[in-house]
């Protein structure tokens, strides 16, 4: 290319036209209006604040109400069943262990149990200071993106559950100024 | 490489790249208005996205093609360009700022160059485009870009020479 280095130079001396300062204000407010969730909700400049995008936390909720419904359907369904089966065996032939204790031993084993939950945050996004409405101070507003999932366990027969749902969350940092 | 998109920094960004970026556009339309319309759309879209900086090629990628939506969306004012291409008219307003003659005739003798060597300039020399990046943005291979900047100078060099 050193044949061209000349008018490439030349060239390099064109300035290309300048933006109008208007486009910077029209990006900036395409840019804000792309995040509706402003800090406008904000409460207590101190507290944190956890704005939801509806979507998703009714999305999660929903998950969450269903998976609990399904556990306690087949809780019951087990309860029931394995009743049946002790009625069963103690009319067939006598046994030498009472029935309450198969109740119980059935109770036990149909139990699950709080086994643990993360909350793991896939990403992060720092989106600059806002003011809150009647806020003198500046918050620093911080998206995160998170996969919640809670998890059960029957100590009795191993069996686990496990809920996942993805969440979103806003934080709003109180900024000090000096 | 820090993602372009991570902080609220979008207006050093956008000042850097702006001045390419409606060069570029204007290619296609020859309204800076249209152009700024254009290039307002692409980066924004560019910036939701979280695009990595690295993958500024489909920031120009995005311009032209929002560049060629704009053209089609409107029949009427893709006659009007199309016309105005082929009569090698003046763009209404000029695309560079220009200091004296020698820069007029550089610049004239820019817009006289065809398309496909055109943007390919446009993105080597103001954008500054490596050809992989090129290449990217216009869907084209990287030897076919390489090629095409070459052409551009060489035609640039018939009709221009540098004082």
């Amino acid at each position: 290319m050193n044949d061209f280095s000349d008018l490439e130079d030349e060239l390099r001396k064109l300035r290309p036209a300048q933006p109008s300062p208007v486009l910077f204000e029209r990006v900036g407010e395409a840019l804000k209006a792309s995040r509706p969730f402003a800090a406008a909700n904000a409460t207590s400049s101190w507290w944190r604040f956890k704005g939801v995008t509806e979507n998703w936390w009714s999305l999660g909720f929903s998950l969450a109400a269903a998976a609990v419904l399904i556990l306690f359907a087949v809780i019951t369904m087990e309860r029931r069943h394995e009743q049946q089966e002790a009625v069963a065996q103690s009319s067939a032939a006598p046994e030498t262990r009472p029935a309450p204790l198969e109740t119980e031993r059935s109770t036990s084993r149909s139990r699950f149990v709080p086994a643990g939950g993360t909350n793991l945050v896939y990403n992060a996004r720092d989106e600059g200071l806002h003011f809150a409405d009647g806020s003198e101070r500046p918050l620093r507003r911080v998206r995160y993106n998170t996969q919640q999932t809670w998890r059960w366990r029957n100590p009795e027969t191993g069996a686990s559950l496990r809920v996942s749902y993805p969440s979103e969350e806003i934080v709003l940092i109180p900024v000090s100024v000096q | 490489m820090e993602p372009v998109a991570s902080h609220e920094n979008w207006r050093n960004c956008f000042s850097e790249v702006a001045p390419g970026l409606l060069l570029f556009a204007r290619q296609w339309v020859q309204s800076a208005a249209d152009a700024e319309d254009i290039v307002q759309d692409a980066f924004v879209k560019f910036w939701r996205r979280n695009h990595d900086i690295a993958n500024r090629g489909l920031l120009y990628a995005a311009v032209r093609s929002l560049a060629l939506d704009f053209i089609r969306r409107d029949a009427r004012r893709a006659r009007r360009e199309a016309t105005a291409i082929t009569e090698a008219e003046p763009a209404i307003e000029p695309s560079f700022e220009l200091e004296d003659d020698t820069q007029s005739a550089l610049a004239a003798a820019v817009d006289s160059l065809p398309r496909d060597q055109r943007e390919v300039l446009i993105l080597k020399i103001w954008n500054e485009l490596t050809f992989s990046e090129i290449a990217g943005a216009l869907g084209v291979s990287q030897n076919t870009a390489a090629s095409r900047y070459r052409y551009a100078l060489t035609n640039l060099k018939k009709t221009f020479q540098p004082r």
